[in-house]
C-alpha cells in the first residue's frame, strides 16, 4: 500500500523538478497560481455512527442550538451547516461498515471480494474514485489551480492493515489511498527535501576544503578531474542560495519529537497532523486533504476521557444503555473538538496573497460511514460543514426530512417504495447529491458521481 | 602506411563505432562494403612519411619534437590538411621555400597532421596511464549496498534451491494450524477445489507461506507478478512493507505486479503469504462451504524479457539480511571503448551523487541507532553514534582515518544544539560527495596527516607507500576488480597488517574472493559483454517465415545461453575452450521441439524444464553454433554472413576493422531469389573498395552458413546446398581454409589471438584502466599464464588482479614521505 504513496511521492517531486531548475528546491509550483481565490476542501472521519438525540440538532434553519456532541462548535456556529436525512444508499457487496465507508466519498458499490464482514456478503475495494480525489484531479488538471500535492490524505491511528474498513479515499477502481498516519512521515513528505537542503549547505564548505587538499596532490591531469566537481559544488551552492530566497514563506513548523504511534497519544498525533495540514494550506502544497481518524469499526479507547473500552463496543450498546449513550456522546464530542480545533487553526491563520483567513476559503466535511451505531444505519450519515470555502449558505441546520418528497426522492426509491407498497415516506436524500455539490462548489458542474441511480436531480437543493 | 598507424593505434575510436552498432540487428552493416579512402593508393613517388623524414626532419625532430638548435617548439597545432598545405607551399623549409609544393605537400602535410600534429594525433601520442577515475554506476551501487551491508549481518545465507513452503489448515498462520512443511520448486500451483494435501488438510480454507531468498541475475527493473484468484501478500527485500498486497481481493483482478530495482548478483530475502478463505471477520461457522477453485503462482519479468515463473535456480531457502538499493537514476558510464572507463564527470553525474547521498542519509538517519549499537535514551548513545560515523567514513574511504580526519568529516558535526540524526545525516552527505568515497585510484595522497593511535604499524604503510604501493590502495584494486564494490574485511584487515605486499598474498585474496557471488556475476556480465549480448537484443523474426519463434521461445534462448556460461563460471576447470568447443546445449522442451532435439521423450511439454542435450556431431562449437547467437547475429528472415564475421574478427580474434564509411542497405532477398544468402553477400562486397575489410569478415561469417535466421542447423539454402568454407589470415600471414562451424571452432579455441583478445578484454572489463599502462608486455605475460594453466577463466582473472594489484603507473607523481 505504502508503494503507492511511496511512488506518488516521488512522482510529486518529479513533477516539481520539472517545474523549477533545481530538483531540491522545495516544491511548490513558483506560485505561479496565487490570484484567484483557493478553495479548500477537507473531509475528516470518524467512526461508528452517532448518537442522534444528543446530536442533532432540534430546529431547523438559522435558527438553531447547538446539542452536546457538538457544543464544541459553538464558535463557529454562524459558519456551520448540519445536514439530516442525507443517506448513503448504495447497495451490493459489503456490510454496512464496509460499505459505509467505501461508498462514503466515492457512492458506488464495492466489488465483490474475499473481505468477509459481520453480515452480508465479502466484499472487495470500491469501484470507483473518491470525490476528494475526483476534485483534486479536477484543480490539477488546471494551471492556475495546481499545487504540488493535489491533495494530502492524513490518517490518525489508522490500522497497519490494508482492507475495505481502513481506506476511505480512493484514486480510482480498486485503488484505495493509504492515509498516512505517521505525522513524521508526512512532515518528511512536507518538508523532507527542505532539511536536506539545509544539511547539504553545512557540508559543502568542508567539501571544497576536502576538494582543494587532495587537488594539490594528485597529478595535473588528474587535477582536471577534481576541479571539475570542484566547479560543480560552487554551482550547488550557488543554487541552493538562489532556492532559500524563493522558500520564503515556507515557514518548516516545528514537530514535537518523538511521539508514538499507540491509543493513549490520539490527542497529541491529531493536534499534530491538524498542525501539518494548516501549514501545508498555507503554504499552498495542496488544496484538498482527508483526516482520517481511525477507520470504520474504530476502536480507539479514550482512556483520556476516563472511557476505557473500545469505540465500537461501545457503538453497539442499545438507546436503553444511557451510560454507554453518555460515552459515546462524550466521544462524539471529543471529535467535534478535533474540528473545533482545525476550524480555530484556520481562521486564525491569514490567507496568504488574499484578504481574510484559510477558513474564509476552506469548507470542511466532518462525516462518518454510519448513521448510528447500534443499528448499523446508513440513513443520515452525520453530516456537518464548516467553513466557507464552497460558499454554501452556512450558519444552519437543514433536515432534508421535512423537505417535501418530490423535491428529495429520486425516481428509482419512488417506484421501489411504490413498489413496495410502502407510504412515501420523506428523508431518503442519497448522498451521492452531496457529493455532486461538492464538485460543483469547486466549479466542477459533474452531472453524476458514483452510481448514477442516485444522482438524480443533481447537486443538493437547499445548500447555497 | 599513414591508414595503417591509423588503424593499429586507434581501437579506442573504432571501438566506440563498434558499439554505436550495437542495436544491429536493426542497422544495415551494409556500408561497412564501401571504401573508406583513397589512402591505401600509393603511387612510385615519396610517402609523406620520407619526404618529412628527408626536408623537415632535421629542424623539427624525426616525430615533430623540435630541435634545440633550430626549432625548439613540438609541431602541434589545429590547422587542417589544407590549410598546413598551404602553408607548407609557401613558406616550408624555412631556407629553400617554394620547393615542396603540390602533391608532396600534401603528402608531407597529412603525414604531420595525423602522426603528431593535430589534437588527436596528441590524445593518442601521449603515454597511457592509470588515470583518476570515479566509481563506476555499477561500482557506486554496489559499494552503497555493502557500506550499509556491512552494519548489519549478511543473514543465513546457505540454503537450498527452491522456498520453503509452510501449509496451515486455517486462513491464518498460527503455529497450531501448521500441517506441514516442505520446499517447493518453484510456486505455480493450480490447486483447483481440492486440498494440496488430501489427508492433511481440508479444500474450503488453507494458507501457505513461503519463504526464501530471490537472486537476481542482472541489474534493473524487476517486476514482480503474484497471479492468483485469492488473499495474497509478497515483500521482496524489505520484509517489513509488501511489494505486493492482494489481500483484499477485489473485483475481477487476478494479476497483481510491482516493480522493484535490484543489483545483479546480490540475493534478497523473499516472502509470499496465501490464503484461501474469507478474510475480515470469520465465517467459520457458515453451514455451506460449495467447493471453490484457487491457484497462485509467482512469477517475474526480468529486465528487457517477459514474464516468467520465477525458475528454481534463481530461488533458495536462505535468508539473507535486508540491502539497501540506490535507485537514483546515474547517468550511464562510457563504454565506448569496450569497458566501463569512468574517468570523465559531469553536472548530471554529480547531480546524481547528491541525490543518492541525500537517499543514503536518510535511511541510515532512521536506522542509525541499530548500525551504532545504541538506543535513544542511552547513556553513551552520543558516543556511539560518533564511532558509528567513524567507521561509515573509513569504510567508505577504504582506509583508517586519521586524527585531522575524524575531526573533519565526523567530530566536527557533532555540537550543542544540533539534534545527533542531523549529524550522522551531514557525515553521511559529506562522506558519499568526498572524492575519497567516489573516486578510485587517489592512491596515498589521501594521507595527508600522519596516522596514529592505528595498532596497524606505521612503518608498515610508509614501507608500502615508498615502493609505490599503498596497501589500502591495493585492497580496493582487488576488489573492484574482482566484484566491483568496497574491499571485505579480510582484504582492509591484511592491509592494515602490511600482508598486501607480494604477488602471492595478493592472488590468495584473489583466489579466495573467486567464489564470491558478486565475483562470479561481473564475470557473467563479462562473458556476455565479449558476446556483444550484455544488453539484450531484440530478435524477433519474420512472423511468416517463423511462427514459432515468437518472444517467450527467444527468452527461453537467452536463459539457454546463460545457463551454458554459468555452468562454466560454476565449474572448476572453468575452460575458456568450452566457449567454443562445448559438444552440447541447454534445451527445455519448447526449444527442444523447435530446433528438434530429442529430450527422452518422444514429444516433450513446452515447459519441459532445461536439460543439456547432446548435439549432432556437425553443430557442436559452444557459443557459435549457439542459437541465440546465431538467430541474433541474422536478420529477420535470413542470416547475416557479415554480422557473424564483424563479431568473430573483433570479439573473439580482436581485431581492429574500420567503420564503413556510409550505411548502405544490404541487397533484399527478394531482389535476387535466384542467389544464396553467400551468394548475395558475395555479389554486394565484390568491388575491390569493400574488399579491404569484407575479405576478412565475408569468409568468417560464411562458416556459419550452416545456421539461418533463427540459428537452426540447415543443409540447402533455396534448394542450393549450404556452401560452408571459409578461412582466415592470422596476423603471421598465414592463410587458413575451414570448412563450417566445427572447422572454425578449433581454430579458434587454439588460436594465441584468440587469447590475447580474451585476456585483454577480460582485463579491461576488471581493472578499468588501459592495459599498456600496465607495462608494454603485460598482456603476453598473460597469455603466457593462461595458457599455462589450462584456459582456466578464474586462473586468469586471478593473475589479471595480481599484476593489476601491484603495479603502479610510472607516470603517476610519487609524493614524498612527509613524515614516519
Amino acid at each position: 500500500m505504502s508503494r503507492t504513496a511511496r511512488r506518488e511521492f516521488l512522482r510529486d517531486l518529479g513533477l516539481s523538478a520539472a517545474a523549477l531548475p533545481f530538483v531540491l528546491n522545495l516544491p511548490s509550483l513558483g506560485f505561479a497560481n496565487q490570484q484567484a481565490r483557493k478553495q479548500r476542501l477537507v473531509v475528516m472521519f470518524s467512526p461508528n455512527g452517532v448518537v442522534p438525540k444528543t446530536f442533532w440538532p432540534d430546529e431547523e434553519g438559522s435558527e438553531f442550538k447547538l446539542k452536546e456532541s457538538l457544543s464544541p462548535l459553538e464558535p463557529f456556529k454562524d459558519r456551520l451547516l448540519t445536514l439530516h436525512g442525507v443517506c448513503d444508499k448504495v447497495r451490493g457487496d459489503g456490510d454496512n461498515h464496509m460499505r459505509g465507508i467505501g461508498c462514503l466519498l466515492t457512492g458506488v458499490e464495492l466489488f465483490p471480494g474475499n473481505i468477509q464482514g459481520g453480515s452480508h456478503t465479502p466484499a472487495g475495494w470500491a469501484s470507483g474514485l473518491s470525490i476528494d480525489q475526483e476534485i483534486k484531479n479536477f484543480l490539477q488538471a488546471k494551471e492556475e489551480t495546481r499545487t504540488r500535492f493535489g491533495s494530502l490524505e492524513f490518517g490518525v491511528m489508522v490500522p497497519e492493515r490494508a482492507d475495505t474498513w481502513t481506506r476511505m479515499s480512493y484514486s480510482g477502481p480498486n485503488k484505495p489511498i493509504t492515509p498516512i498516519d505517521d505525522p513524521y512521515q508526512m512532515f518528511s513528505k512536507l518538508y523532507g527535501k527542505l532539511n536536506d537542503r539545509e544539511s547539504l549547505k553545512s557540508i559543502l564548505d568542508d567539501l571544497q576544503a576536502d576538494l582543494k587538499k587532495l587537488a594539490s596532490s594528485v597529478s595535473a591531469e588528474d587535477r582536471q578531474l577534481l576541479e571539475e566537481q570542484t566547479t560543480f559544488v560552487r554551482e550547488l551552492e550557488q543554487e541552493l542560495k538562489a532556492d532559500a530566497t524563493q522558500a520564503v514563506g515556507h515557514a518548516v513548523p516545528e514537530l514535537e519529537p518523538g511521539i508514538k504511534e499507540d491509543n493513549d497519544n490520539m490527542p497529541k498525533l491529531c493536534k499534530l497532523q491538524i498542525d501539518l495540514m494548516v501549514n501545508s494550506f498555507a503554504s499552498d502544497f495542496a488544496r484538498v486533504a482527508t483526516l482520517q481518524i481511525t477507520n470504520s469499526v474504530g476502536q480507539a479507547k479514550m482512556r483520556w476521557l476516563d472511557i476505557n473500552e473500545g469505540h465500537h463496543e461501545i457503538s453497539h450498546s442499545p438507546d436503553s444503555d444511557e451510560k454507554a449513550q453518555e460515552k459515546l456522546t462524550r466521544i462524539n464530542k471529543w471529535y467535534a473538538e478535533q474540528l473545533a480545533y482545525l476550524a480555530k487553526r484556520l481562521a486564525e491563520t491569514p490567507e496568504p496573497g488574499g484578504p481574510g483567513s484559510l477558513l474564509d476559503n476552506t469548507t470542511i466535511v466532518w462525516t462518518n460511514e454510519l448513521g448510528k451505531g447500534n443499528s448499523h444505519t446508513l440513513d443520515n450519515i452525520p453530516w456537518v460543514l464548516l467553513g466557507n470555502g464552497l460558499d454554501f449558505k452556512m450558519g444552519r441546520a437543514l433536515n432534508y426530512d421535512k423537505i417535501p418528497p418530490s423535491r428529495v426522492l429520486n425516481a428509482i426509491d419512488q417506484a421501489a417504495d411504490f413498489i413496495a407498497g410502502k407510504s412515501i415516506k420523506p428523508g431518503k436524500v442519497a448522498h451521492n447529491r452531496l457529493l455532486l455539490s461538492l464538485a460543483h462548489g469547486f466549479g466542477h458542474h459533474l452531472t453524476k458521481f458514483g452510481n448514477p441511480d442516485f444522482c438524480g436531480d443533481g447537486p443538493l437543493s437547499n445548500l447555497v | 602506411m599513414i591508414s595503417a598507424v591509423t588503424v593499429a593505434s586507434r581501437p579506442e575510436i573504432l571501438a566506440s563505432q563498434m558499439l554505436t552498432l550495437q542495436p544491429r540487428l536493426k542497422v544495415s552493416l551494409a556500408g561497412w562494403m564501401l571504401l573508406f579512402g583513397t589512402s591505401a593508393l600509393f603511387g612510385a613517388d615519396r610517402t609523406g612519411e620520407q619526404i618529412y623524414q628527408q626536408v623537415c626532419a632535421s629542424c623539427h625532430g624525426a616525430k615533430g619534437e623540435g630541435t634545440t638548435e633550430s626549432y625548439p617548439h613540438p609541431l602541434v597545432g589545429e590547422r587542417s590538411v589544407g590549410e598546413l598545405t598551404e602553408y607548407i607551399s609557401k613558406s616550408m623549409p624555412e631556407d629553400k621555400p617554394g620547393t615542396c609544393v603540390g602533391e608532396d605537400a600534401r603528402k608531407v602535410s597529412q603525414f604531420i597532421h595525423d602522426t603528431f600534429y593535430s589534437p588527436t594525433a596528441q590524445a593518442r601520442n601521449k603515454p597511457v596511464r592509470v588515470e583518476l577515475s570515479r566509481l563506476t554506476v555499477r561500482q557506486y551501487r554496489n559499494a552503497i549496498a555493502d557500506l550499509i551491508g556491512s552494519f548489519r549481518g549478511a543473514g543465513k545465507l546457505e540454503g537450498q534451491e527452491g522456498l520453503r513452503g509452510e501449509y496451515f489448515k486455517a486462513r491464518g498462520f498460527r503455529a497450531n494450524a501448521r500441517a506441514f512443511e516442505r520446499v517447493d520448486p518453484v510456486v505455480a500451483f493450480d490447486f483447483k477445489d481440492k486440498s494440496p494435501d488430501d489427508e492433511k488438510m481440508e479444500p474450503h480454507e488453507f494458507s501457505i507461506r513461503w519463504e526464501g531468498a530471490v537472486t537476481a541475475p542482472d541489474t534493473g527493473e524487476y517486476e514482480f507478478i503474484v497471479r492468483t484468484d485469492q488473499a495474497a501478500r509478497l515483500w521482496i527485500n524489505d520484509l517489513k512493507q509488501p511489494l505486493v498486497d492482494n489481500w483484499v481481493q477485489s473485483g475481477k483482478d487476478t494479476e497483481h505486479r510491482e516493480s522493484i530495482f535490484l543489483l545483479a548478483g546480490r540475493t534478497y530475502s523473499l516472502r509470499l503469504e496465501f490464503s484461501k478463505a474469507k478474510q475480515g471477520v470469520d465465517d467459520k461457522k457458515a453451514k455451506e462451504k460449495p467447493p471453490a477453485p484457487a491457484s497462485i503462482s509467482l512469477e517475474w519479468q526480468r529486465p528487457h524479457r517477459v514474464a516468467e515463473v520465477i525458475p528454481a535456480r534463481c530461488l533458495s531457502t536462505s535468508r539473507p539480511s535486508e540491502a539497501f538499493v540506490v535507485t537514483t537514476r546515474f547517468p550511464p558510464d562510457d563504454r565506448s571503448v569496450g569497458w566501463e572507463k569512468a574517468t570523465s564527470i559531469s553536472k548530471e553525474w554529480d547531480q546524481a551523487t547528491t541525490d543518492a547521498a541525500i537517499d543514503v542519509a536518510t535511511f541510515v538517519a532512521t536506522h542509525f541507532e541499530e548500525f551504532a549499537g545504541t538506543k535513544r535514551d542511552a547513556a553513551d548513545r552520543d558516543e556511539k553514534l560518533k564511532s558509528f560515523c567513524h567507521r561509515f567514513a573509513e569504510r567508505a574511504f577504504r582506509r583508517p582515518l586519521d586524527d585531522e580526519q575524524r575531526k573533519t568529516f565526523v567530530d566536527r558535526y557533532f555540537v550543542e544544539g544540533v539534534e545527533p540524526e542531523t549529524s550522522v545525516k551531514r557525515v553521511v552527505l559529506l562522506t558519499l560527495k568526498s572524492p575519497r568515497f567516489l573516486y578510485r585510484e587517489l592512491g596515498s595522497q589521501q594521507h595527508d596527516a600522519p596516522v596514529s593511535g592505528q595498532a596497524t604499524g606505521d612503518s608498515d604503510h610508509s614501507l608500502a607507500r615508498r615502493a609505490g604501493f599503498d596497501p589500502f590502495d591495493v585492497a580496493s584494486r582487488i576488489s573492484f576488480a574482482m566484484y566491483d564494490s568496497l574491499p571485505d574485511q579480510a582484504l582492509l584487515d591484511a592491509a592494515a597488517k602490511g600482508e598486501l605486499k607480494t604477488r602471492e598474498q595478493v592472488a590468495q585474496h584473489a583466489q579466495r574472493l573467486l567464489a564470491d557471488p558478486r565475483a562470479r556475476s561481473k564475470l557473467r556480465e563479462f562473458l556476455l559483454t565479449w558476446l556483444k549480448v550484455e544488453h539484450v537484443p531484440d530478435v524477433s523474426k519474420d512472423s511468416e517465415r517463423f511462427p514459432e519463434f515468437n518472444a517467450v521461445l527467444a527468452n527461453d534462448l537467452r536463459t539457454s545461453l546463460e545457463l551454458f556460461l554459468d555452468e562454466i563460471i560454476r565449474s572448476d576447470e572453468a575452460d575458456f575452450r568450452q566457449l567454443l568447443l562445448a559438444d552440447s546445449v541447454y534445451f527445455n522442451g519448447r526449444l527442444a521441439k523447435f530446433y528438434g532435439a530429442k529430450m527422452g521423450e518422444s514429444e516433450p511439454a513446452d515447459d519441459a524444464p532445461f536439460q543439456k542435450i547432446e548435439l549432432e556431431p556437425e553443430q557442436r562449437a559452444g557459443v557459435l553454433s549457439h542459437p541465440y547467437l546465431m538467430a541474433g547475429f541474422a536478420y529477420t528472415g535470413s542470416s547475416s554472413p557479415i554480422h557473424r564475421g564483424i563479431f568473430i574478427a573483433r570479439s573473439v580474434l580482436g581485431r581492429s576493422l574500420r567503420p564503413p564509411p556510409e550505411a548502405v542497405a544490404p541487397l533484399a532477398p527478394h531482389l535476387r531469389p535466384d542467389l544464396t544468402t553467400r551468394e548475395r553477400v558475395a555479389l554486394q562486397t565484390k568491388p575491390e573498395s569493400c574488399q579491404s575489410c569484407h575479405a576478412m569478415i565475408n569468409p568468417l561469417g560464411f562458416t556459419l552458413e550452416h545456421f539461418d535466421a533463427v540459428g537452426r542447423f540447415r543443409k540447402e539454402e533455396n534448394g542450393k546446398l549450404v556452401n560452408a568454407t571459409g578461412a582466415y589470415r592470422t596476423r603471421n600471414g598465414e592463410l587458413l581454409n575451414f570448412t563450417g562451424v566445427n572447422d572454425l571452432a578449433k581454430f579458434l579455441a587454439d588460436s594465441p589471438e584468440t587469447h590475447s583478445a580474451f585476456v585483454e578484454q577480460l582485463f579491461h572489463f576488471l581493472v578499468k584502466q588501459p592495459i599498456r599502462a600496465f607495462g608494454s608486455n603485460t598482456r603476453e605475460t598473460l597469455r603466457a599464464s593462461f595458457v599455462k594453466d589450462n584456459f582456466n577463466i578464474h586462473r586468469l582473472m586471478v593473475e589479471i588482479i595480481a599484476t593489476a594489484a601491484l603495479t603502479t603507473s610510472e607516470s603517476k607523481p610519487q609524493t614524498p614521505i612527509s613524515s614516519p
